[in-house]
């Protein structure tokens, strides 16, 4: 980068900047937003308040439609976890036709339009009388979570040579011990990763959770979209603000954690 | 450490893998103590036949025995085999002592007893200050030592080494043969060794089994396979070699009478096994069995006339390439100190005890097979 010409370096990076102020200040503008004092949003704020945030969180709906969010998004997340590094470690074993018939099958919801998976699922969710619960919403979502743990496992999995395994067994290590000692050190970058995606794939997921969500547990995506629909108030921009500091805090957490466990498995 | 290993018998144990047979069935008996060496080029069936008896594959046929156990079906965690591999295969998030004592911690054994074999070990591999390193901290010379401690600490029945050196440069790995010749003579734990590099097969072993084609094609000590090769594949592996083409006219007792094209007409050798009139065999004469006279010096021993093209100083010998007439090249060695240089015409001689004519091995064996 630094042979370059300084003019080209130049509008090389006023370049990038516009994309990068393309991509973030929508996003960002929410949070100015979020501290409007009139009732209709403006932006800038012609004068900044915090009432909208007492609103937010004196309000039952928006508050219980928050921790129905954090309680699907940490169940989907949690069997995403367990099946998607169970199917990783079994794709691994696998060879051949057999490998990429299966990895097609795991990957398919990144695929698959959401609209129709969450039809699918709806229609087999009402023969079953998971509609409308907490666990059902958490299964639809697992289903869009699972290519990520499965990727994001996968690829840790390549670090580990085949010979560790081997070594491991010819000492005396069972297949479990293998796991825990071996296996399990060296996927923890990839499990981290695929957590952070499937929260926030749950958390900030609209379609299916439309369809799954009752009265009484809509998540807090399903309650902004309803709100736009009957009232577009700055509370609003205070349930999108919380969802940007959820997602960032996941961030610093997973990027706390990851370079330790990369060290590991280096 | 009075525990040494223990014996291992191998009967008609074959592997295939579809129509390609990795290994042939194959007979093998270890003594309790022994340094074996499996000694081949790639593809031979040596590592299938570690992996078999390490446990990591399953044979085909046969029986594989350690001490009295059949171990035929037993899976590897059971068999306590040490195992050191081509890449270490040193857990790399994990510290030198507990890669050392992850045998012993898988074992379950009481943390103050493991800690003072890993200690031991440290010590018996010169590791002692290594301890808490990581792995990336290790030259590859350390590594390795890491590995056979790792291999080592459990006390196994038999210790299986597949090519160890083959990371290390050439001055490190000679010094690593020597310590573990000093290794094994000091314990004298039953070891399997597999290696394509002759030179270190010497070096180390008790015996040595020369594999190809996945076959055993000659087992004995160093000098009884420089000496007395069973054909011309052993005769090439070991050592250095001039092979000539020749037909059998008649054999008795240990003796033939051979023809061979641009040499003498025909002329008397020793025999190797296997040896019938009438079918072509291939003639084997050491580079140091050749004698090299000058044309001038006017022998009359009867040598064939032949030209230096080649000429190579290595240290206290010097190496002739000679052409024939025939247009066949030898390689003929000696002590350095004489004055032939290139294009000096000579003539090539051998002393009669010293020619053996040995079977052909053969090159199409292989390919048939994985036709099939």
């Amino acid at each position: 980068m630094s042979r370059l010409p300084l003019s080209l370096r130049i509008s090389a990076n006023g370049a990038c900047s516009l994309v990068l102020a393309f991509l973030v200040l929508p996003i960002l503008s929410v949070v100015p937003v979020s501290f409007n004092r009139s009732s209709f949003i403006y932006l800038p704020p012609k004068a900044y308040s915090d009432v909208w945030y007492g609103r937010f969180f004196a309000d039952t709906e928006w508050r219980s439609s928050l921790v129905h969010s954090i309680e699907v998004a940490l169940l989907a997340t949690a069997m995403a976890l367990v099946l998607g590094t169970l199917a990783a470690i079994g794709l691994r074993r696998v060879g051949g036709r057999l490998r990429a018939g299966l990895a097609a099958l795991f990957l398919a919801p990144m695929i698959v339009p959401v609209i129709v998976t969450a039809v699918a699922f709806y229609r087999s969710a009402l023969d079953v009388g998971l509609n409308g619960t907490i666990i059902g919403m958490s299964l639809g979502h697992l289903l869009l979570a699972l290519p990520f743990v499965v990727i994001n496992v996968g690829i840790s999995l390549r670090t580990i040579d085949p010979n560790w395994i081997r070594a491991a067994e010819g000492l005396g290590a069972g297949p479990w011990t293998i796991f825990r000692t071996v296996t399990l050190p060296h996927a923890v970058p990839g499990i981290v990763g695929g957590a952070v995606f499937s929260f926030v794939t749950s958390f900030d997921e609209v379609v299916i959770a439309v369809f799954m969500a009752a009265y009484g547990n809509k998540t807090l995506p399903v309650k902004i979209w309803e709100s736009i629909r009957l009232e577009f108030t700055p509370v609003v921009a205070v349930a999108a603000t919380m969802m940007i500091l959820v997602a960032i805090a996941l961030y610093a957490c997973a990027q706390a954690i990851t370079p330790k466990a990369r060290e590991g498995s280096r | 450490m009075t525990a040494s290993g223990l014996s291992l018998h191998i009967a008609g144990v074959s592997k295939r893998y579809g129509a390609f047979t990795a290994l042939e069935p194959t007979d093998l008996d270890v003594r309790a103590g022994e340094f074996l060496t499996l000694l081949g080029p790639s593809g031979s069936g040596k590592t299938t036949l570690l992996n078999l008896i390490a446990g990591y594959i399953e044979p085909n046929t046969g029986e594989i025995r350690i001490g009295d156990r059949d171990v035929t079906r037993l899976a590897a965690r059971h068999r306590n085999i040490g195992m050191v591999f081509q890449n270490y295969a040193l857990f790399p998030h994990m510290t030198v002592s507990e890669n050392i004592g992850y045998g012993l911690s898988v074992r379950g054994m009481p943390g103050a007893e493991s800690a003072r074999r890993i200690a031991e070990m440290l010590a018996l591999m010169q590791l002692g200050g290594f301890a808490d390193r990581s792995i990336q901290q290790l030259s590859g010379g350390q590594q390795q030592r890491v590995a056979l401690a790792r291999a080592l600490v459990i006390e196994p029945d038999l210790l299986l080494m597949d090519e160890p050196l083959s990371a290390l440069d050439k001055q490190l790995r000679r010094q690593v043969q020597l310590e573990l010749r000093r290794l094994h003579l000091k314990h004298g734990r039953t070891t399997i060794y597999v290696t394509h590099d002759q030179e270190e097969a010497l070096v180390l072993s008790d015996r040595i089994a020369v594999l190809d084609h996945g076959r055993i094609q000659q087992l004995g000590r160093a000098d009884d396979l420089y000496n007395n090769p069973i054909n011309s594949f052993v005769a090439g592996f070991i050592g250095e070699s001039n092979l000539i083409p020749v037909t059998v006219k008649s054999v008795s007792g240990s003796q033939a009478v051979v023809e061979a094209e641009g040499l003498r007409k025909s002329f008397t050798v020793e025999a190797g096994p296997g040896i019938e009139a009438g079918g072509d065999a291939e003639l084997l004469i050491r580079p140091e069995h050749l004698q090299v006279t000058g044309e001038v010096e006017k022998d009359e021993r009867c040598g064939i006339p032949a030209e230096i093209v080649e000429t190579a100083y290595l240290g206290e010998l010097i190496q002739f390439t000679l052409l024939l007439q025939s247009g066949r090249t030898l390689t003929a060695r000696e002590v350095a100190g004489r004055s032939l240089g290139l294009g000096a015409k000579v003539r090539v001689s051998w002393e009669p005890g010293r020619a053996r004519v040995v079977v052909k091995s053969s090159t199409r064996e292989k390919e048939n097979k994985s036709n099939a």
